[in-house]
């Protein structure tokens, strides 16, 4: 469903030669895949996410996600893209604070074209309950615990029914045992059919994957199979 | 996105920030109320003028003499002082013998020294003919007016306007008693009702009216006329009534070349049309002052909404992220501040309506004429729709600040 050809991205600022943050990287990743971006800091595997997410361009290689070719579409085409066939959950959950869990969870639906107004209710409500959250449609985002803040984000991720979910460090913030019920969900909605692409420094958090792509220094370092997903978050 | 979803998360923000938002748009409600009270106040002074012309009556032509210089809005040289002595008692006739007009009026002005025993005063007095008191409607509280066998006998009569009797007589009843203008005793035979302020801000109560016989003969000595009012006759229009005031002065005088008349006819819509332009002209004027604030109100919308850009910018980046394009954020930022200048502008129309009830109050005690309250429709929609205009105007540069966000950046910004 997406592949990379000789991925690049060099951060330049005026005067000095750059710095490479992804050397040409190359891979693909096929529909219902859970794949984990591994490495460490600096690797460029946010980088990575980033430009697969259609949040940021390449400076150089080919990106093609479902059928479509990065450097053909428009800043708005990206956006579209973004809100039709993408689901985002970052590290420090990037909710709105003052805004309800429902209202949370309706805002891609707001920037949707094709989602009726009258059919948004519904929507929210079947991605919050996905999440476990129903009790909570009406708490304002900022009154939630950090791991009930990291469901809001999922089932904000999820409510467009997205085939592709992009998680960026999601446990980074939360103690193991929300944490834990993070990656469940995910897990979860991997199982129902939606490629999962995960960033992540930590193993155990990157053998919910069945797949493990490491990064070093721009560069794919290994693509590993885990034979055996792990199931809880706890060893 | 619909623009009902872009109204509410504009509400949102702006309840979410209420004093900010209460402080940013204190410039935009002072703007647009003092631009409201001035318009209003102009509307009411222009009612008041209008009203007071319309009181000397509606059906009324006016003929002085001399001709009128360039355009339709200046006034003959007799209105400054310069004698002109080409109205005489040969055009009045000719008018009066015009079937579409049903008074003539002429009139002279003098100026001199009224004294009754020790008491004295400097008074305009003006010689008219006994139709005066009928066609300009002014009426004697006690007494009677001079008729037509006084003016045309030559009585030394007078009737004196309500405060030149109170300077001369105190509180005595002046009718029958002599007073001496310009040295020429008269026999004082009425006192004028409470006339008020007449239009051009001369007081009519402090003027003295003599037959305009003796007046011409005795008190100046001339025999042309200063000025001559002509009645319409009701079933006539008054623009053929003054086209017909018009042909009978040229044939009278003389004159082929309508550039080379030597009198000017105005009509009383004329002087409507004068005094609302230049009443116009002044409140426009004033209301350009007034909105200099607006200008100012607009630069603080600009740099509260560029200081909330920047304390949004992750809400921006996650909004991009999850689909917003640059046009859904440049339309939600100018939004925002539409709506925010948009209460300004409602609040100040109410602050401004408030501050005109009260001056409506304040005036309609202290001037004895009747101050109309008026808050013209114009000036609400006007107030609205600018306050909403600087709002778009001033709103557009920080929300295209926002718009530009690259959503990583956006994202990653702390």
């Amino acid at each position: 469903m997406l592949a990379i050809r000789g991925l690049k991205k060099v951060y330049r600022d005026e005067g000095d030669e750059g710095t490479t943050a992804l050397d040409g990287l190359s891979f693909d990743i096929e529909k219902g895949e859970f794949v984990a971006i591994m490495g460490p800091s600096g690797s460029g595997k946010s980088t990575l996410l980033h430009i697969l997410g259609f949040l940021d361009r390449p400076t150089g290689g080919e990106y093609v996600f479902n059928g479509k070719k990065m450097d053909e579409l428009s800043d708005e085409d990206l956006a579209r893209v973004r809100n039709r066939e993408m689901g985002f959950v970052f590290q420090d959950f990037n909710l709105l604070g003052h805004a309800t869990v429902a209202e949370n969870v309706e805002l891609p639906l707001l920037y949707s074209t094709d989602i009726e107004p009258a059919d948004r209710r519904t929507l929210v409500e079947r991605a919050v309950k996905a999440v476990g959250l129903e009790e909570k449609m009406r708490v304002e985002a900022g009154n939630l615990s950090g791991g009930q803040k990291q469901r809001v984000a999922i089932a904000r991720a999820l409510v467009m029914d997205p085939s592709v979910v992009f998680a960026d460090e999601p446990t980074g913030n939360l103690d193991s045992k929300s944490g834990g019920a993070v990656m469940e969900i995910l897990r979860e909605l991997n199982k129902e059919g939606h490629t999962v692409i995960l960033v992540t420094h930590e193993t155990y958090t990157a053998e919910f994957a069945n797949r493990i792509l490491h990064i070093k220094d721009g560069l794919l370092e290994k693509d590993e199979k885990v034979l055996k997903q792990r199931e809880t978050f706890f060893k | 996105m619909l623009f009902r979803d872009i109204f509410h998360t504009g509400i949102r923000s702006i309840r979410h920030a209420r004093m900010r938002s209460f402080l940013t748009i204190l410039g935009i409600v002072i703007g647009i109320s003092s631009v409201i009270v001035l318009m209003s106040v102009g509307t009411s002074a222009q009612a008041l003028i209008v009203d007071q012309v319309q009181s000397i009556g509606s059906d009324l032509i006016f003929i002085l003499p001399g001709a009128t210089l360039s355009s339709r809005f200046s006034a003959p040289a007799s209105a400054f002082g310069v004698v002109t002595k080409t109205l005489v008692q040969a055009d009045v006739n000719a008018l009066e013998r015009e079937p579409s007009i049903s008074a003539v009026v002429p009139a002279v002005y003098g100026q001199g020294t009224i004294a009754y025993g020790n008491n004295n005063a400097i008074i305009s007095y003006q010689g008219v003919t006994a139709n005066f008191f009928q066609v300009r409607n002014f009426k004697v509280a006690s007494g009677r007016p001079f008729n037509t066998a006084d003016v045309q006998g030559g009585n030394r009569v007078a009737v004196l306007g309500q405060n030149i009797a109170k300077t001369l007589f105190g509180n005595f009843d002046p009718v029958g008693k002599y007073v001496r203008i310009a040295n020429t005793p008269l026999q004082v035979i009425g006192v004028l009702g409470k006339q008020g302020t007449g239009p051009g801000g001369v007081n009519q109560d402090d003027i003295a009216l003599v037959p305009i016989t003796v007046a011409q003969n005795q008190l100046i000595g001339i025999n042309y006329f200063n000025f001559v009012t002509v009645q319409a006759n009701p079933s006539y229009n008054m623009d053929f009534v003054k086209a017909r005031v018009i042909s009978d002065l040229r044939q009278d005088h003389g004159i082929t070349d309508p550039t080379k008349d030597d009198f000017t006819v105005q009509t009383q819509q004329d002087a409507l049309a004068i005094l609302g332009s230049i009443t116009s002209v002044m409140t426009v004027f004033l209301a350009a002052i007034a909105s200099i604030s607006l200008v100012v109100g607009g630069i603080g919308i600009m740099n509260i909404m560029l200081v909330s850009v920047v304390e949004r910018t992750r809400e921006i980046g996650l909004r991009k992220a999850v689909g917003a394009t640059n046009r859904d954020i440049l339309r939600q930022f100018l939004v925002e501040s539409a709506l925010l200048t948009l209460v300004g502008g409602v609040i100040g129309i109410a602050i401004g309506a408030l501050i005109d009830v009260l001056a409506y109050l304040v005036l309609s005690a202290v001037l004895e004429t009747g101050w109309v309250f008026a808050l013209p429709a114009s000036a609400i929609i006007l107030g609205a729709g600018v306050s909403t205009a600087i709002g778009i105007v001033f709103g557009f540069y920080p929300a295209r600040q926002a718009a530009r966000k690259s959503p990583i950046e956006a994202l990653h910004y702390e």
